[in-house]
């Protein structure tokens, strides 16, 4: 686990990954975690912490379908393996665990 | 669509510049759908200043190309690859590796040889002390019968090192060094006696020489007159160590510095061109009364300040010695100490080369035999392409870009390279003692870092000079042809294989015929008639109580039966023998004064016994009792003088102590000297005062007549040891350097050509396997064997002699400049260049021969019923 532990960024696009299912692909997970976050984030924030991500064996990916928009340009989809399911189980679990040992949950 | 136009070029240039290939279609995808997302939203302006940040943002190491490229992942792969290939190259092809392994191993054996030979040559005299960096030493020129003469041993004026720095700002400080190589005193300790040579030094030597002091305080030994320093092996000689020399007393018998020192200092000897057994203080010279400007020997060494311009300081030196006889026309120079070795040849008072000659000899040598063997390989690789054109074609096929391939065949280059750098390595490993002893060095395989980085860097380029053909050659091949097999060798590939072919005779035959001609130089010089014999006689120093009991010994040495003639001379042949100028004779002109005259003085038996032919007159006789001012002159001195009738004539002298000398004979010029020098004007004449003995020995008994020498000479001369020389020793000792090229250069023109015609021989069976079927054909037309041979042999056998007629004339030329040092050489005769020629072409064909007549005698049916 300690090896390859998720960063909070990289745990919200690979949940949004798992979310978005066939449409995961980069402009689309900007754009659902842009509308959550209410903020605005680059190409280059995406597309590192998929890479880094893909590297890691969180996420599997390949081309999609090219549209008009993209130039021609295909997208590529990416897709949580089970691994990713499985730290990402984890970390809820840890945190949840967490949540009930504190004291005084709710307040802060 | 004329929205997509605006989207801003620049950051799309530097995204396709800097992120890595494999995203980009993503990366410019999400930027391009993003950018016309945020014109939809926001408007043209805000999506493009967006697109420009995100461009900026995009700039993360993640996303970035790696350095040296995308395929990055795939080279340790690839690697692994071609080493596969090579390797199963190499085992599927084990002739052809075989003879490249065997070509570029001995080649790299030969170059490591002379590399280290070459390393060791330039870094001797090359010392770290703290001022070796300024040290230089003043060389001697002065006028005499018609030249400039320098003396190469450094010999100046006795005063001139004290002298130079008063009056030049430019030197630090100055020292003496005194060198007595030419005569050995006796050292004696604990009634043991050696023979020792000495060297006398001034303050300041040991600031830039080393020392290599083992035992004592090395500054302290050039302060003291009564003290000395000793090498190692004199310490275990007399005292059986070392460590107990210190402090002894030893007793040097000497004419001029006998006496009892104290031992100080003992010493290893350094990897200096000056040897010594014992070393004094320079005060220890002075004591003589030497130090007049007419009295040399002593070298001038000096230590100049820092930043001064040596060719500055040369210019103002010069002249110097105008200061002393003000019509003096003599020079001085000032060269580095370091260079002195290499450069020890001079011409008109300047340094013009010397042992550097040799160094360059063999690093040209060492290149030719490289690129023989390198050849070997060029040729090889592309005359047997075609069993690699289908790996070229369906490489290139799935993808692989020319450069790819140049890096595989450089790689095989290089792993052979590799190979061959190993086996050289133990070749050289187990010929080191032989090579060391016919270079009389004593060399080691790895000295020191240097020579291993020096022996890789020779490796890579053998690897990348063998490679670099094939590389370029084989990775031009286009796919499609290569596959289909249509792929004929170009015009332009053969030309230039016949022309490394060419090229590789050519080298081959200039090495047989400088071989040819270095030997008959040498074996020349050998035979030569030197107009004396120097068989058979012994020489040995005369010292001690023989000075006294010249008469009594020689008298006794006569009675010995073995004995033919018994006499002594001052001087030693050749070479060392004396010289002096400031004569007069009847007609003279002032300027013949500076006329040199080299004499030897000696017994009344010496001509005989030299066997030197007399022209005109008499020898010396005990008859006359004038004959003691009487001298024989030789025909070059007669010439000299221009005197018709010379017997009965008189010589005088400017030195009114000198009586003047009356002619007794002519004889014929004899060699006194090494042949690279003319016969000079020479005489005889008699003294008691001389410094050798020479007996001559009859033929077939030398060894029990020694024997009976070596017991009168004990008998005479107690506590002092017995040691005789050949006299033909002498005349070997200063050839010892032709010898050694001689040997050296019979064994690396072997090597070179041995490479070459294994070259050939692979090359012929190669281009004779591609035409069995058309020989097979020929044969049932009823050509017979000779005629297939002919016709096989024809091609290579024209390359072979296009080689050896270019070799011709650039051997002529080298040879005859190699020539022009010599004196007395011989001719560059036609045969030679025949011999040598007809030598290689014999060689090539014999080696072409055994190639074809296997192929011409091949079974017909049998070779054409395959189908390969």
């Amino acid at each position: 686990m300690k090896k390859n532990r998720l960063g909070e960024f990289q745990e919200l696009i690979l949940m949004t990954v798992i979310v978005l299912q066939q449409d995961a692909y980069g402009n689309e997970i900007q754009r659902e975690l842009e509308e959550r976050l209410n903020e605005r984030l680059s190409v280059g924030a995406i597309q590192t912490a998929l890479k880094r991500m893909e590297e890691k064996g969180f996420l599997t990916s390949e081309w999609g379908e090219s549209t008009q928009k993209r130039g021609g340009k295909r997208k590529r989809i990416y897709a949580a393996t089970p691994y990713a399911h499985e730290v990402l189980n984890h970390m809820k679990n840890i945190r949840n665990q967490l949540w009930l040992a504190m004291p005084n949950p709710g307040t802060t | 669509m004329n929205e997509k136009k605006s989207i801003p070029k620049l950051p799309l240039k530097l995204i396709r510049w800097i992120c890595r290939e494999s995203y980009l279609e993503e990366l410019e995808g999400d930027m391009e759908e993003r950018f016309y997302d945020n014109v939809e939203r926001y408007n043209l302006q805000k999506a493009r200043s967006i697109y420009y940040l995100d461009t900026i943002k995009l700039l993360r190491p993640a996303l970035l190309k790696r350095a040296g490229g995308d395929i990055h992942l795939n080279q340790y792969g690839m690697f692994k690859h071609h080493l596969l290939i090579s390797l199963r190259s190499f085992l599927r092809y084990k002739g052809t590796f075989l003879i490249n392994l065997i070509g570029l191993s001995s080649g790299l054996a030969a170059v490591l040889f002379i590399y280290l030979w070459i390393h060791d040559e330039m870094h001797i005299n090359r010392f770290t002390e703290p001022d070796s960096q300024r040290h230089v030493q003043v060389i001697h020129s002065y006028p005499t019968s018609g030249t400039m003469y320098t003396n190469e041993e450094g010999f100046t004026p006795n005063p001139l090192y004290s002298k130079l720095p008063e009056l030049f700002p430019e030197i630090d400080y100055s020292f003496p060094v005194k060198n007595h190589s030419s005569y050995k005193g006796v050292l004696s300790a604990n009634n043991q006696h050696q023979r020792v040579t000495y060297q006398f030094a001034g303050k300041g030597y040991f600031k830039v020489f080393p020392g290599n002091f083992i035992h004592g305080d090395k500054f302290s030994i050039l302060e003291d007159k009564k003290v000395v320093a000793i090498s190692r092996q004199m310490a275990f000689a007399l005292f059986n160590s070392t460590e107990k020399a210190m402090g002894q007393l030893v007793e040097l018998k000497d004419e001029a510095f006998g006496g009892s020192y104290i031992v100080a200092g003992v010493f290893n000897p350094t990897n200096t061109s000056d040897q010594f057994d014992i070393l004094f203080s320079y005060e220890r010279f002075k004591d003589l009364d030497y130090m007049q400007w007419y009295n040399g020997g002593t070298q001038a060494h000096l230590v100049l300040k820092e930043g001064v311009d040596l060719e500055e300081f040369n210019a103002k030196i010069k002249h110097f010695m105008t200061r002393v006889y003000k019509n003096s026309k003599d020079l001085l120079y000032a060269q580095p100490y370091q260079d002195r070795y290499l450069h020890g040849k001079y011409a008109m008072g300047v340094p013009v080369g010397g042992r550097i000659s040799y160094v360059k000899l063999f690093s040209v040598i060492a290149i030719f035999v490289l690129i023989i063997a390198c050849i070997n390989y060029m040729n090889f690789s592309t005359a047997k392409a075609t069993r690699r054109i289908k790996e070229i074609g369906i490489k290139k096929t799935i993808g692989a870009r020319r450069l790819n391939l140049v890096y595989q065949y450089f790689g095989e280059s290089m792993l052979l390279a590799l190979l061959s750098l190993l086996i050289a390595l133990i070749m050289v490993f187990s010929f080191l003692p032989q090579f060391n002893y016919i270079t009389g060095k004593t060399l080691s395989l790895f000295p020191n870092q240097q020579v291993v980085i020096a022996f890789l860097c020779i490796t890579l380029v053998t690897g990348l000079i063998s490679g670099i053909y094939p590389a370029l050659h084989l990775s031009a091949f286009k796919p499609v042809e290569a596959l289909k097999g249509k792929l004929q060798l170009n015009a332009n590939g053969l030309l230039v294989r016949k022309s490394l072919v060419i090229f590789q005779f050519a080298i081959s035959a200039i090495l047989i015929v400088s071989v040819i001609v270095i030997y008959k130089q040498v074996e020349f010089i050998q035979t030569k008639n030197l107009g004396y014999e120097k068989d058979h006689i012994i020489t040995f120093p005369k010292e001690g109580r023989l000075q006294a009991d010249l008469e009594p010994f020689l008298t006794e040495l006569r009675k010995i039966p073995g004995i033919e003639k018994a006499s002594h001379m001052y001087g030693d042949l050749p070479g060392r023998i004396s010289f002096s100028h400031g004569y007069k004779w009847e007609g003279m002109e002032e300027a013949d004064k500076k006329l040199r005259f080299y004499r030897i003085k000696g017994g009344h038996d010496l001509v005989d016994l030299l066997g030197i032919k007399l022209k005109e007159g008499r020898k010396f006789s005990r008859e006359y009792a004038t004959d003691k001012d009487a001298i024989i002159l030789n025909q070059t001195a007669v010439d000299m003088i221009g005197l018709d009738n010379p017997v009965g004539k008189k010589i005088g002298s400017f030195n009114p102590n000198f009586p003047d000398k009356e002619i007794i004979g002519v004889i014929e010029n004899f060699h006194f000297q090494s042949l690279q020098e003319k016969v000079k004007p020479f005489f005889f004449s008699l003294s008691d005062m001389g410094n050798h003995f020479l007996i001559k020995v009859r033929a077939g008994e030398e060894s029990q007549t020694i024997e009976k020498v070596k017991a009168l000479y004990e008998q005479f001369n107690e506590g002092y040891p017995f040691e005789f020389r050949f006299l033909d020793d002498n005349y070997q000792a200063i050839y010892a350097a032709e010898k050694r090229i001689t040997v050296l250069s019979r064994y690396f023109a072997t090597i070179a050509i041995a490479i070459s015609l294994l070259g050939l021989l692979a090359l012929t069976s190669f281009s004779i396997e591609g035409r069995n079927k058309e020989i097979a054909i020929r044969k049932i037309l009823g050509s017979n064997s000779s005629q297939l041979i002919k016709l096989l042999s024809r091609d290579f056998l024209l390359l072979v002699l296009t080689g050896i007629l270019l070799a011709i004339p650039i051997s002529y030329l080298l040879m005859r400049s190699w020539l022009d040092e010599f004196a007395y050489r011989i001719d560059l005769k036609p045969t030679y260049f025949i011999v040598g020629g007809v030598l290689m072409v014999l060689i090539a064909w014999i080696t072409i021969f055994s190639q074809t007549v296997k192929s011409a005698n091949i079974n017909v049916s049998e070779s054409l019923r395959t189908n390969d």
